[in-house]
């Protein structure tokens, strides 16, 4: 492999079939929104979800699969930690709603 | 070091086989994920925070056009995937068509955005009221967040119509609409986070 713009590419049917898949999670994703589901397992079943699609779009759409696994390492993992430090703040968001500020 | 009036190291191949071009475009995107995950974050603490939170959305109308909206997004990839793989193989025309279809699809998705936002305006919605009388930060969440994003979608067809014009016209390459492809494909990423958090997270 030399360095180029145009890479090994999967067939259209292979996207089709990628597609079709991301129709399907988003349809799930909208039938959860609309069965009897608590907000926290409805959350936690969306997040799933997306994330799911994101990989799928990241690895297809968008060839991560197809190029050398070092961009992958180089530019995910750095993305997904920062993600995780985000964490910190549900513990001061709990703080907030205990302080009920009042509607304006 | 010199060689040949060089610098080695320009001459040296790139550790991820990618152009430079390619490279900056990864960069840039993973920089606008962190963008959008902060503020998917803060829209997540806000939420959380907020005692008098209200839901503003219903199954029909809004959810429905949502997911019309997801669909026609989705499909816009694809066809972004067609024009790729068309220049690859160097028919131009066929690209054009492609790219055509990607910006009709990117435009609609706009078009339905824009119908969405007329339609809460019209009901009291702001970036600083709430009809339903709760807390204003629904709606200075929802427009800055779905605004952000839309901004995104509209800069990508403007961006989509010039390489298409630009490839069609030889004076840019097969790189040059994967690059845009690479951005594209993001942009429909971005919605596959905004359409469950923000939206199917607050059905009515």
């Amino acid at each position: 492999m030399t360095t180029t713009d145009v890479v090994t590419e999967p067939t259209m049917k292979v996207y089709v079939g990628v597609w079709l898949g991301m129709i399907v999670i988003v349809a799930i994703e909208a039938a959860l929104a609309s069965a009897h589901v608590s907000s926290g397992m409805l959350l936690a079943s969306l997040l799933v979800l997306a994330f799911l699609e994101a990989a799928v779009a990241l690895r297809y759409f968008m060839h991560l699969k197809y190029e050398v696994p070092l961009l992958f390492w180089t530019l995910i993992p750095g993305l997904l930690l920062a993600f995780i430090m985000m964490n910190q703040f549900w513990a001061d968001a709990a703080r907030m709603k205990a302080l009920r500020f009042p509607a304006p | 070091m010199v060689v040949d009036g060089m610098h080695a190291a320009a001459m040296e191949p790139s550790p991820y086989l990618i152009t430079s071009r390619k490279l900056t475009m990864w960069l840039f995107i993973v920089a606008d994920a962190a963008t959008f995950g902060a503020i998917l974050f803060g829209y997540g603490y806000l939420r959380y925070g907020s005692p008098d939170w209200t839901k503003p959305f219903h199954f029909s109308p809004n959810i429905v056009n949502a997911l019309i909206m997801t669909v026609v997004l989705l499909t816009s990839s694809l066809t972004m995937l067609g024009g790729v793989a068309a220049a690859r193989e160097g028919r131009r025309s066929a690209t054009f068509r492609w790219l055509g279809a990607t910006v009709l699809l990117g435009s609609l998705f706009a078009i339905l955005h824009l119908r969405e936002w007329s339609g809460m305006l019209h009901e009291g919605w702001s970036l600083s009221a709430n009809p339903m009388g709760g807390t204003p930060l629904v709606g200075a969440l929802f427009f800055s967040i779905t605004g952000l994003h839309l901004l995104h979608v509209i800069s990508g067809v403007v961006g989509i119509i010039v390489i298409a014009i630009g490839f069609q016209t030889k004076r840019l390459t097969a790189g040059h609409v994967e690059t845009m492809g690479l951005y594209w494909h993001f942009v429909d990423l971005v919605w596959m986070f905004v359409f469950p958090l923000v939206y199917l997270l607050n059905v009515n």
